[in-house]
């Protein structure tokens, strides 16, 4: 019910990432210290970052891109790279404002790469920041800001679906959390008993990603929050009421932690991005495909089709691929689209799940910030936190979670906005 | 002289409303699609083109709103249809394969967890429409055939 004839074409010159940047993750409504924190603050600490990591000024970068998944409700701000432009020095350069929902962070780099790969730009920096915590208080300067509450954000996430037919018929909410693991659970003849326990365990491996990740936002282990809830075994406190079900298969432990950040990386061509860093990391290919969520098992298809795209360009396959990273706000997306990209084997990757593979210690591992569950997820910024992840464990300086093999290749599979989907290749350019 | 400037845009573009035709066929309780005029395929919900081969033109049909519940999922806190469950309906939220259309997600009334374990191990099964009146329209829901 979709095409699939895209084939993607070499880039005109290849384009690599030399800096990277990223804020923690945080909650700016509780946390006294970032309470007040404003949207070109946040952007410009993460861009002024991801400069000085490779050496550079303001005045070096030639266009930016401002993402933000939700930037009416969170700012009340439209063609928001406007707003935040001068925050770190690029006052009357070219830059563009998009938003994509929860995959803005990957599209970020998408677009930045066509810009240099054109040959249109040599220095530009992406950036995504969202703070999902809290929205603009009033009609009153940014640092006012109130707690964003489910009576406001429930109903505005209808706006992510197609308002022509879709949300009011079956495409809106309802499906898009728990279609596909139903799938999976149908199709490997699994118990709901099965998939409560592969999702605990999930959650229980990122969040020990997590609490070795200072950015993460959520990093006591579930081993110390069983512990101190009066529990012995930590899979009983899974399942227990500090870890509600939200839906029909998920628990609070395989739902996105909301929260405030930016995170943002600068690229340029490879030929010269020697110029900049020892370590660039260059972008071999971005797969691509978006489909609206009336289409059943949307998420399945769409990761499929943007991994074939990216596989056929590179003629890499998954056994190359060295570190998974999955925009998990779904929990369950994680094994699922491990799976479907092929870094774990169909059918079996809850297997892997179980016996602790995908742990950044693992053999086979995955979302070594602790992904969205843990790591948090602040929209827009989210993609490109991951992209930081990334990069700094291709580089071998994740410390303490840094994996066993310096990887080579990294595959991060991009989701959201109900639903694009991305699917990028990067490969250690050193 | 040309006489371009007694040309109204009007003139050059007048389309039909498809959106708005579908939902007015709702409330009249019929279900409007397209048909592609190259490869066939039915387009649900109706659009310009096709999303088959990627023809660029349709034509009307309709469908009888019939079909086949593949798969189905309970919403919870997280994923609840807020609008419905203001109005204290029971459903479930799931994939139909319409009669002479494709699948989609669609919202099925009156399966409770009761009726959930009586059919699960039975699907798919047949559903019929709901053309539900929301107030200020009607849109398209199903019940179980039975």
């Amino acid at each position: 019910m979709a095409l699939t004839n895209v084939k993607l074409g070499k880039n005109l010159r290849s384009v690599s990432i030399v800096g990277v940047g990223a804020t923690p993750f945080f909650d700016s409504i509780t946390n006294d210290t970032y309470k007040g924190i404003t949207n070109g603050e946040l952007f410009g600490h993460a861009a002024l970052d991801a400069m000085k990591d490779c050496g550079i000024e303001p005045r070096d970068v030639q266009f930016f891109y401002h993402g933000s998944a939700n930037p009416y409700i969170l700012f009340k701000a439209v063609s928001a790279n406007m707003q935040v432009a001068d925050w770190f020095g690029m006052r009357g350069k070219g830059s563009v404002a998009h938003s994509e929902g929860c995959c803005t962070g990957y599209i970020a780099l998408e677009e930045a790469v066509m810009a240099v790969a054109s040959g249109m730009y040599d220095c530009v920096l992406t950036g995504g920041c969202d703070m999902g915590k809290g929205m603009p208080d009033g009609n009153t300067p940014d640092h006012m800001r109130t707690a964003l509450t489910a009576e406001i954000v429930f109903p505005d996430l209808d706006s992510l679906f197609d308002r022509a037919y879709g949300r009011y018929l079956g495409g809106g909410p309802g499906m898009n959390h728990d279609d596909w693991i139903n799938f999976y659970a149908k199709e490997n003849n699994m118990t709901p008993e099965q998939i409560d326990d592969i999702l605990a365990h999930q959650a229980y491996y990122f969040r020990r990603n997590a609490s070795l990740c200072p950015r993460a936002m959520k990093r006591e282990t579930y081993d110390e929050l069983a512990k101190a809830a009066g529990y012995d075994d930590v899979w009983e406190y899974m399942r227990s009421p500090y870890n509600p079900k939200m839906t029909q298969y998920l628990r609070t432990s395989s739902d996105s932690s909301v929260a405030d950040g930016a995170a943002a990386c600068i690229v340029v061509p490879t030929e010269i991005a020697h110029k900049f860093t020892d370590k660039p990391v260059e972008v071999l290919g971005i797969g691509a495909s978006v489909l609206d969520a009336i289409v059943p098992h949307l998420e399945k298809k769409a990761t499929a089709e943007a991994a074939r795209q990216v596989y056929e360009l590179t003629g890499l396959t998954p056994d190359d691929m060295d570190i998974l990273y999955v925009n998990d706000f779904i929990g369950s997306s994680a094994f699922l689209a491990a799976e479907e990209v092929g870094y774990l084997p169909k059918g079996e990757g809850w297997k892997y799940v179980m016996d602790g593979r995908i742990a950044f210690d693992g053999d086979k591992p995955m979302n070594t910030n602790g992904g969205r569950t843990s790591y948090g997820h602040a929209f827009a910024a989210s993609g490109l936190a991951d992209i930081f992840e990334a990069v700094t464990q291709m580089r071998g300086e994740a410390g303490d979670r840094q994996v066993k093999k310096l990887p080579k290749h990294v595959f991060l599979r991009g989701f959201g906005g109900s639903q694009n989907v991305r699917c990028i290749i990067l490969k250690a350019g050193f | 002289m040309s006489n371009e400037k007694n040309i109204k845009a009007e003139d050059i573009f007048n389309p039909e409303h498809i959106v708005e035709k579908f939902w007015n066929g709702l409330k009249e309780g019929v279900v409007y699609a397209r048909k592609c005029k190259e490869c066939g395929a039915i387009e649900f919900p109706p659009h310009l083109a096709c999303n088959t081969c990627g023809y660029h033109e349709t034509e009307w049909t309709t469908l009888t709103g019939y079909g086949d519940l593949v798969t189905f999922v309970f919403t919870g806190v997280l994923n609840a249809r807020l609008e419905l469950e203001d109005l204290g309906l029971k459903y479930v939220c799931g994939e139909v394969a319409l009669d002479g259309g494709p699948a989609i997600n669609a919202v099925i009334l009156g399966i409770n967890k009761k009726k959930a374990r009586e059919i699960k191990d039975k699907l798919p099964v047949r559903v019929r429409p709901v053309f539900y009146d929301m107030g200020r329209y009607t849109t398209l829901f199903f019940e179980l055939d039975e």
